[in-house]
């Protein structure tokens, strides 16, 4: 019988079981391409049907984690550069995932896998080498405490390889900080990171430090001509992007002016709506103080908001502007040098610069409070905009000692320890730090945070780009919205986020923005299988309802679809979202209804019937 | 066989639109990424759309797709005008109409902006135009933006100028679609010259114009 041929994906997938030292390749299933598309869809269906049980703990061998790409990874399509990592999470005590962009997916593809499900935990440290197709789990005792960048001089060097693409853990992975991240591409100009979730931490609770791989395949394109002819005259219309030409110029940190002035720079854990040091933390002044020296780019990106700095003799991703505000403004910094040596720490360690802003901004204010002191610090004063504080809590996070070993649990865990209603100051959703995205100055980004699967997320749906005055023809939105509406988003919000699943499943970066009906035809170009929009979305549907199923079956309810109480109730005096509290009530009423689930936040057995996910209820044992 | 005498064989519907939207950019109507141009068997609920986002000035047959009045893709891949909200309405109300095509004519648009309303000053005013109607602006791709227009098609308009947009004009097919468009700039264009000159161009007589309006049944 002749072996199908496939375009666009790899057509293997790597299984990995650690505890027996097994590993095995299968082929790709077309149904499964077809029902969940790949990257995020593969993952999730993978993910659920491959744990035993959605109660286990997330650090136990039960866990499994998946590394996937898209059909669109690795191929010539613009900002086809990423890859997925899924499992249960230790921070949402639910579904996890986290992206990650830059050379590591395409070179995965170019080795001949589409994706690597992890299972079991290894008896002592290990890596996983993949070359090509041959796979070797070896020794990495001495690799086991070494930072993000030594461990990747240490693979290339043991290997004789400069030019492998590594995926590694930091010590805060082996430490199980539930914020860890994994690293990829960490040198030169990196690393790339996974921050969200903490996927490194269920990496590092399996005894893996790394993955190395070096892959020397071509990707097929069904179509090449085409998607060329297609793809040269598609570049002006991104390229000619405002978000874009800012992207392209400063990275993600040329937007710190106009997000400052919409007031969604979160200032002093959310509490202030103005904060002038905001000037020496732009984009522009990270260039103008000779901080960023470089551009880099990922894989096929012709945007490349992929800015170098340089810090302590080393060229490393300089910060973008979710780590310029959680790590600055946020606990009221605004020194640029600074923000350039945390970041280099976070990324030396391995923990998400978001979650460790948060937690350590709940932890200034509860010592502003009086609810932590220096009795809880063991001597270290949390006093807003204290930079040594911070640099030095960094390290004791990563390495779970003293105090930080308590803010390595995440600021919700955290603030169950120290109790006495320090939850309040939490800015959490699902557990997972907020984003640096105020939801009083783009309401519908607050219903985003509350709904998404993973916890608070700007990404899933990128929503604040619509509150921005964008329009997105190919999904119905046609008129711009006003950002402090809240009548008429709903739909809206559940659009955009089913639209980020094809996005995180295709395997394509959201700061390349390729109008979606254009997606549909590049994926045609490069698989040959054809989909339209509408199809897309349907796909998308089951993809954000299964995981709404696991969180169901890991005891998530409608109570979880919420913000800090600060959002609702509390609005700022200052600052561009002045005045302004969040009115989810109303915006998840009508968000439930588009998503046809109950008022509990289930999905409807008509919609599960529709979308073929009815042996997940009983699978899950969830009540419907 | 008559399909292809008249010319409504589909494959060269779309060869056709690539030919027109290709003369519209060398003659400057229509930009790198503005503009666009549908056509349709007659009497068909289906029609053929130039893509969003792609260079116009080298479009091949590949690249079109073909909608139905509710913007569902029949054929093709990848992604429609976003004016085919407008494209599709002036389809429903216009049975006569097979062709329509969106320019950007700068001269037109500029007399527009500045209030100057165009004038029978050649024999093309008055025959190839016949009935030229403005409307306010609308943002593009809206539906808001696609009422406007099947307003003024309804009532037998075969050019429209957008304010701060560009124009549409509409035939019977490809070729006559085009012929307004490029009219609609020509006269533009010389009563625009006239007026930069400081002369207020002499129009075609009145009784002359009447005959042409009674030779096209038309209502002044």
């Amino acid at each position: 019988m002749q072996e199908q041929e496939y375009f666009g994906y790899a057509g293997h997938i790597l299984y990995i079981d650690l505890s027996r030292e097994r590993i095995e390749e299968k082929r790709l299933n077309i149904q499964d391409i077809d029902t969940f598309l790949g990257g995020i869809g593969l993952a999730t269906k993978i993910v659920i049907d491959e744990i035993p049980d959605p109660m286990i703990d997330p650090f136990s061998p039960d866990n499994v984690l998946v590394f996937m790409t898209g059909p669109l990874t690795g191929s010539p399509v613009y900002g086809g550069s990423r890859y997925v990592v899924a499992a249960k999470s230790p921070l949402t005590m639910a579904w996890g995932e986290t992206h990650i962009a830059g050379y590591w997916g395409p070179e995965l593809k170019k080795a001949g896998f589409d994706g690597i499900v992890i299972k079991g935990k290894a008896t002592s440290p290990v890596y996983i080498y993949i070359n090509d197709r041959n796979v070797e789990i070896r020794d990495a005792s001495k690799l086991w405490g070494l930072d993000v960048f030594t461990v990747d001089e240490a693979i290339k060097k043991e290997l004789n390889d400069n030019n492998i693409r590594i995926a590694a853990i930091g010590p805060a992975g082996e430490n199980l900080v539930k914020y860890a991240v994994i690293a990829s591409d960490i040198q030169p100009n990196g690393p790339r990171v996974g921050g969200r979730t903490g996927m490194g931490a269920i990496m590092g609770s399996k005894n893996l430090k790394a993955i190395a791989v070096k892959g020397s395949g071509k990707i097929k394109i069904k179509d090449f001509a085409r998607l060329s002819s297609i793809l040269s005259r598609l570049l002006p219309l991104i390229m000619s992007s405002p978000t874009a030409q800012i992207l392209a110029v400063y990275g993600t940190a040329g937007e710190v002016e106009e997000f400052y002035e919409y007031g969604d720079m979160p200032i002093k854990n959310f509490t202030l709506g103005i904060f002038e040091e905001y000037k020496n933390i732009t984009g522009q002044s990270f260039r103008e103080k000779g901080i960023v020296v470089d551009i880099y780019g990922c894989w096929a990106c012709p945007v490349k908001c992929w800015k170098v700095a340089e810090v302590e003799g080393r060229r490393v991703r300089a910060p973008e502007y979710e780590t310029i505000a959680s790590l600055g403004s946020l606990l009221m910094i605004g020194d640029p040098h600074y923000l350039a040596k945390v970041n280099y720490l976070c990324c030396k360690y391995g923990i998400d610069t978001i979650s460790t802003g948060v937690t350590i901004a709940w932890a200034m204010e509860c010592f502003e409070r009086g609810i932590i002191t220096t009795m809880d610090t063991r001597g270290i004063s949390l006093t807003w905009g204290n930079k040594d504080s911070v640099l030095k809590l960094v390290e004791l996070i990563a390495k779970r000692e003293g105090f930080g070993n308590i803010l390595a649990e995440g600021c919700k865990h955290a603030s169950e320890i120290i109790g006495k209603n320090s939850i309040d100051y939490c800015m959490h959703v699902k557990g997972v730090e907020m984003p640096m995205h105020d939801p009083r100055a783009f309401k519908g980004i607050g219903l985003q945070y509350s709904t998404s699967n993973r916890g608070a997320d700007h990404l899933y749906g990128v929503f604040f780009r619509i509150e921005q005055g964008q329009r997105v023809h190919d999904l119905k939105i046609y008129e711009r919205v006003d950002r402090f509406a809240y009548k008429g988003k709903g739909w809206m919000v559940a659009t955009m986020e089913l639209w980020s699943e094809i996005q995180e499943s295709m395997g394509l970066c959201k700061f390349v923005d390729i109008p979606p009906a254009h997606v549909a035809g590049l994926y045609t170009c490069v698989t040959g299988i054809k989909k339209t929009v509408p199809e897309l979305m349907n796909i998308a549907k089951r993809i954000f309802t299964l995981k709404r199923l696991f969180n169901i079956a890991c005891g998530i309810t409608n109570i979880d679809d919420t913000l800090p109480k600060r959002f609702l109730r509390e609005p700022l005096s200052d600052g561009g979202a002045r005045g302004e509290v969040v009115e989810l009530e109303p915006m998840l009423k009508e968000y439930y209804e588009f998503m046809s689930w109950n008022n509990n936040g289930v999905p409807k057995r008509e919609i599960l019937e529709e979308l073929g996910l009815l042996q997940y209820v009983e699978k899950l044992r969830i009540k419907i | 066989m008559s399909e292809l005498i008249f010319g409504f064989n589909e494959e060269q519907i779309k060869k056709d639109i690539c030919k027109v939207m290709r003369n519209l950019f060398e003659r400057g109507l229509v930009s790198a990424l503005g503009g666009n141009v549908s056509a349709r068997i007659p009497s068909a609920k289906e029609f053929w759309i130039t893509p969003s986002g792609i260079f116009k000035g080298e479009l091949t047959p590949d690249d079109l797709i073909k909608l139905d009045f509710d913007g569902n893709i029949i054929e093709g891949i990848g992604r429609p005008s976003i004016e085919w909200p407008l494209h599709a309405t002036i389809y429903k109300v216009r049975p006569d109409v097979n062709a329509v095509v969106h320019a950007h004519n700068p001269v037109t648009l500029g007399l527009a902006l500045a209030g100057v309303g165009l004038k029978p000053i050649t024999v093309e005013a008055v025959m190839v135009l016949r009935k030229v109607e403005t409307i306010p602006f609308a943002f593009p791709g809206t539906d808001q933006l696609a009422r406007l227009v099947a307003e003024k098609a309804s009532i037998g308009a075969r050019a429209i100028i957008m304010q701060n947009h560009g124009i549409i004009a509409v035939g019977a097919n490809l070729y006559e679609a085009e012929a307004i468009a490029e009219t609609l700039e020509e006269v533009a264009m010389a009563q625009f010259v006239a007026m930069s000159l400081g002369k207020e161009p002499p129009v075609i007589p009145e009784r002359d114009v009447e005959l042409y309006y009674k030779l096209y049944r038309l209502e002044k």
